[in-house]
């Protein structure tokens, strides 16, 4: 990861409004060409730092280096980064192509050029056909091509997205997912996009910096984030978890019930200290060989999703029921009813470690 | 469903009719009255003419009609101009402060017309206020008193309908998505093309609004000219209620009414076909917004 | 984003745009209280021009009149305005020539109405006094009333009505028991509302009040006594009408405020 070109490097950046800090001393490199996602849940500081680096925002302290200049001084109107607004901001009042224009304009860019560099734009996003329209004639997915189109025709170093598909059902929002994701790699521009749906940032991002409390909680590439979570929060936020709370003793972990969870280090914690054995639910099986872990326990409830079956089991690591994702192909047509005695197995490297708290 | 409809006839039938019988017939007797003659003694004589209308549009009521329009219009640019820049500052002030300085903006709308007129001539007599400070400046003499002017009249009509310009120029700033100016500003836009390109336009509606008020408002006003201009000079609503009470020429009032009525009310169809076409543009924005 | 530089700007167009608003009321109200009546010298505090004002007959004649002019129109508009309201809603689809009927009193010109009432009382040789001021009145009154109710009944969960019925009452039962008592606020601000507006209307009433010494009311004797020039007293009338209008509809929007919120 370190021989890629870093763009963009933010500095001990804090934003105070009043008394509460919403970005706080937060540091972060950002590298050419990537799709980097912010995640957090509202109230992490993730959309004032967009701003920040917009130039919306005025930083309290800290420097924002953009090829290794600093930006904090530079209006928002000078600055080679252009935002896509989450409620998408198109100017009602003018058509398709003269709100993809206005930036250009803006620029003093020859007429003839922008004519071109609009129709170029307008083909990227297959709206050619609606170049007149305006955007209260348009559908919400065409309107947040336009908003992106707007932003892209200025071929700015660095592409802001703030909540990008928040206003697309569901079905659409996939669709665009990919289709955002195949445009960067069209164009060649760095996008930073916020977002509070995991999901959203699992499949599109490069990297992903997890916001909490204005600061940095982990950063990494998906994978990373999801396999292996810093803390317990990250692991929460990040997918579904099962949490087995126990005590540490060698290099296993205790459950209240006295049965033992293997796993496969308890480095950086104390004999005796209060943990929780992390397992995803789809690590977890109803029939698995050599399995170092299991329990016994009864169906709670059983949920058809189609691919899988997901399954809450109650048993003695306490009050909350264990969540099991079945893949269907594996129990046939056997339906579970509650109630149903089973058995969950899993693998000792599939466990993770956080402190309880 | 029929029941509904029957009771709902019966609620409706008192206030109907009453309308019906004191605006309607009336408006449609204006139409009539115009082209019937005058009496020798005043009255009417119901014989067929268009002779009201041939006086109507010769010089000197076509005259007064254009001094009307010009004095509206210039009342009209002057509120437009302050109210709008007035409603500007409101709605970029802190949002908890909005609707108390809105709220101090229409007050004075809400006391009598008559008195809010004579307050300026208070103000402005030759004992009055603004003379006697001059002349506390040491200027020579004092200025000259402009009562009982035309500046005066516009000055009143200004100062009368200000508030109902701040209110309309208002709602679409305070409507407006505040990305939209932030867009600009990101694209690339400087501050004062921002409001050129983007906030100025978008107000259109409320400024229209504004401004078809005033004017309607003004060029058919009676008060202010009565009171300001000291029925030194006329505008197209003293003349008509003379033509009414003292000339006793009520067909030449009413066909003059039916003029001025009918500009009046091309300008508010005007109005309310432009805000009617808006209106599905606006539902959009809030989505947007 | 928009911080100092605006600032000043901001505040220097606030406070012209105050300052032209308020200074001329508030010499007005402040001269009413001057002993000496010179508008140029403040010669002390005093109350003896809203004493004089209480022992002029013709302001008192005016007064009674106007409150006779604004009940009575009140009364009917409100009556009216609010069976129209109800008739109005209940059908939800109306035809575009009836809203536009109701429409029309708050959107045309006091002046139109003036005049056109003005000649048909005349064609119809109709003697003019306070009676015709009210019925006139009532036309623009009933109109406000009955958009106020509108407004309520918009958000008026219609079935409870159907419960009632379903619970064995009669219409007029329901309209008695439910619908009048849910209303009741907005009626009310509706009501308070036309009686200011009917207070302070003068085009209307001046067109239509005839020639007659009797059928003076207040505005039509401000207007004639402005006419002559300022004096004292009106300003300690107008001081009056003010606060009265003020408070009058500062209570009508708090009433129906509460009903919404």
């Amino acid at each position: 990861m370190n021989n890629e070109n870093t763009l963009l490097s933010i500095q001990n950046i804090s934003k105070h409004f009043n008394d509460s800090k919403a970005v706080d001393g937060l540091s972060l490199d950002i590298y050419e060409n990537e799709f980097f996602a912010l995640l957090g849940s509202s109230g992490s500081g993730k959309t004032t730092l967009l701003r920040m680096l917009a130039g919306l925002e005025t930083p309290t302290e800290g420097q924002i280096l953009l090829d290794d200049k600093d930006m904090v001084p530079v209006h928002a109107s000078k600055r080679p980064v252009n935002l896509m607004f989450q409620s998408y901001a198109l100017f009602p009042h003018m058509s398709v192509e003269q709100n993809i224009a206005y930036g250009l304009e803006m620029e003093r860019m020859e007429r003839s050029l922008i004519d071109k560099k609009v129709q170029e734009m307008l083909e990227i996003i297959q709206l050619e056909k609606m170049a007149k329209r305006r955007p209260d004639q348009l559908s919400g997915g065409q309107r947040q091509r336009v908003a992106l189109a707007r932003a892209l025709v200025k071929k700015p170093r660095l592409l802001l997205l703030d909540e990008p598909l928040g206003a697309l059902d569901k079905k659409l929002r996939s669709e665009m997912q990919l289709e955002l994701k195949r445009l960067q790699h069209e164009v060649g521009i760095t996008f930073v996009i916020v977002t509070h749906d995991q999901e959203e940032a699992l499949v599109m991002a490069d990297r992903i910096a997890i916001m909490r409390d204005g600061n940095l909680l982990q950063c990494g590439t998906p994978q990373e984030i999801y396999e292996h979570p810093k803390d317990r929060f990250a692991a929460d936020f990040i997918g579904e978890m099962n949490f087995l709370p126990g005590v540490v003793q060698g290099d296993s972990i205790i459950a209240s019930s006295k049965r033992k969870i293997s796993v496969m280090s308890t480095n950086g914690f104390e004999d005796g200290e209060s943990v929780v054995a992390a397992i995803r639910p789809e690590r977890m099986s109803l029939f698995l060989e050599n399995a170092e872990n299991s329990i016994e326990g009864k169906v709670h409830t059983s949920a058809y999703h189609g691919m899988d079956i997901l399954l809450h089991v109650s048993t003695e690591f306490g009050e909350k029921p264990i969540s099991v994702r079945v893949p269907i192909h594996s129990v046939g047509d056997k339906p579970f009813k509650a109630g149903d005695s089973v058995t969950l197995y899993w693998y000792e490297k599939d466990t993770r470690v956080f402190a309880n708290k | 469903m029929n029941f509904k409809n029957k009771m709902s006839s019966v609620l409706i039938a008192p206030a109907f009719l009453w309308l019906i019988a004191l605006m309607v017939v009336p408006c449609v007797m204006i139409l009539v009255l115009g082209f019937f003659q005058r009496g020798i003694y005043g009255g009417i004589e119901y014989n067929f003419t268009l002779e009201n209308f041939q006086l109507v549009f010769d010089s000197l009521y076509a005259g007064i009609f254009l001094s009307s329009a010009r004095i509206a219009g210039t009342a009209t640019i002057i509120a437009v101009f302050i109210g709008y820049f007035a409603a500007y500052a409101i709605a970029t002030s802190p949002k908890k402060w909005q609707p108390t300085l809105l709220f101090f903006a229409v007050l004075p709308f809400w006391s009598n017309y008559l008195i809010r007129t004579y307050a300026w001539i208070v103000l402005l007599n030759r004992e009055g206020l603004l003379v006697g400070f001059s002349k506390w400046l040491g200027i020579d003499g004092g200025i000259p008193s402009i009562l009982y002017t035309e500046s005066a009249v516009i000055l009143g009509l200004v100062y009368n309908y200000l508030p109902f310009v701040i209110l309309s120029c208002y709602a679409p700033l305070a409507r407006m998505n505040p990305d939209f100016r932030e867009a600009s500003t990101d694209l690339g836009a400087s501050n004062f093309t921002t409001f050129r390109r983007i906030t100025l336009p978008l107000s259109v509606p409320g400024i229209a609004a504004g401004a078809v008020f005033v004017f309607v408002l003004s060029i058919g006003n009676f008060i202010t000219p009565a009171l300001l201009g000291g029925g030194r000079f006329q505008m197209i609503g003293n003349v008509i209620y003379a033509q009414f009470l003292t000339a006793n020429d009520w067909p030449l009032g009413a066909a003059l009414s039916m003029v001025l009525i009918g500009i009046m009310m091309i300008l508010l169809m005007i109005q309310a076909s432009a805000a009617q076409r808006s209106i599905g543009q606006k539902n959009k924005e809030q989505l947007d917004g | 984003m928009v911080k100092q530089p605006y600032f000043k700007r901001r505040l220097s167009v606030l406070a012209f745009v105050f300052a032209f608003l308020y200074v001329p009321i508030s010499v007005l109200i402040g001269l009413s209280f001057n002993e000496g009546g010179l508008p140029t010298v403040w010669s002390g505090f005093s109350l003896k021009w809203y004493e004089r004002l209480f022992q002029n007959d013709a302001i008192i004649n005016a007064t009674i009149n106007t409150l006779i002019v604004a009940t009575v129109s009140t009364v009917i508009a409100t009556i009216l305005g609010t069976m129209l309201a109800i008739g109005v809603e209940i059908r939800r689809k109306n035809g575009r020539w009836l809203e536009s009927i109701i429409f029309a009193p708050m959107i045309i010109p006091d002046i139109v109405l003036a005049i056109a009432l003005l000649s048909m009382f005349s064609m119809l040789d109709i003697t003019m006094g306070l009676d015709t001021i009210i019925v006139s009145h009532v036309v623009f009154n009933l109109a406000f009333v009955c958009s106020v109710v509108r407004a309520r009944l918009k958000g008026f969960d219609w079935s409870v009505v159907d419960a009632s019925t379903d619970l064995g009452a009669s219409s007029i039962t329901t309209l008695r028991r439910i619908t009048l008592p849910i209303l009741m606020p907005a009626i009310i601000s509706g009501g308070l509302l036309a009686f200011t507006l009917s207070l302070d209307e003068f085009i209307i009433a001046f067109f239509t009040s005839g020639a007659g010494k009797d059928s003076i009311t207040l505005p039509m004797q401000i207007f004639s006594m402005i006419r002559f020039g300022v004096t004292p007293e009106i300003n300690a009338l107008a001081t009056l009408i003010m606060f009265a209008s003020v408070l009058a509809l500062s209570i009508s929007q708090r009433i129906n405020r509460g009903v919404v919120s």
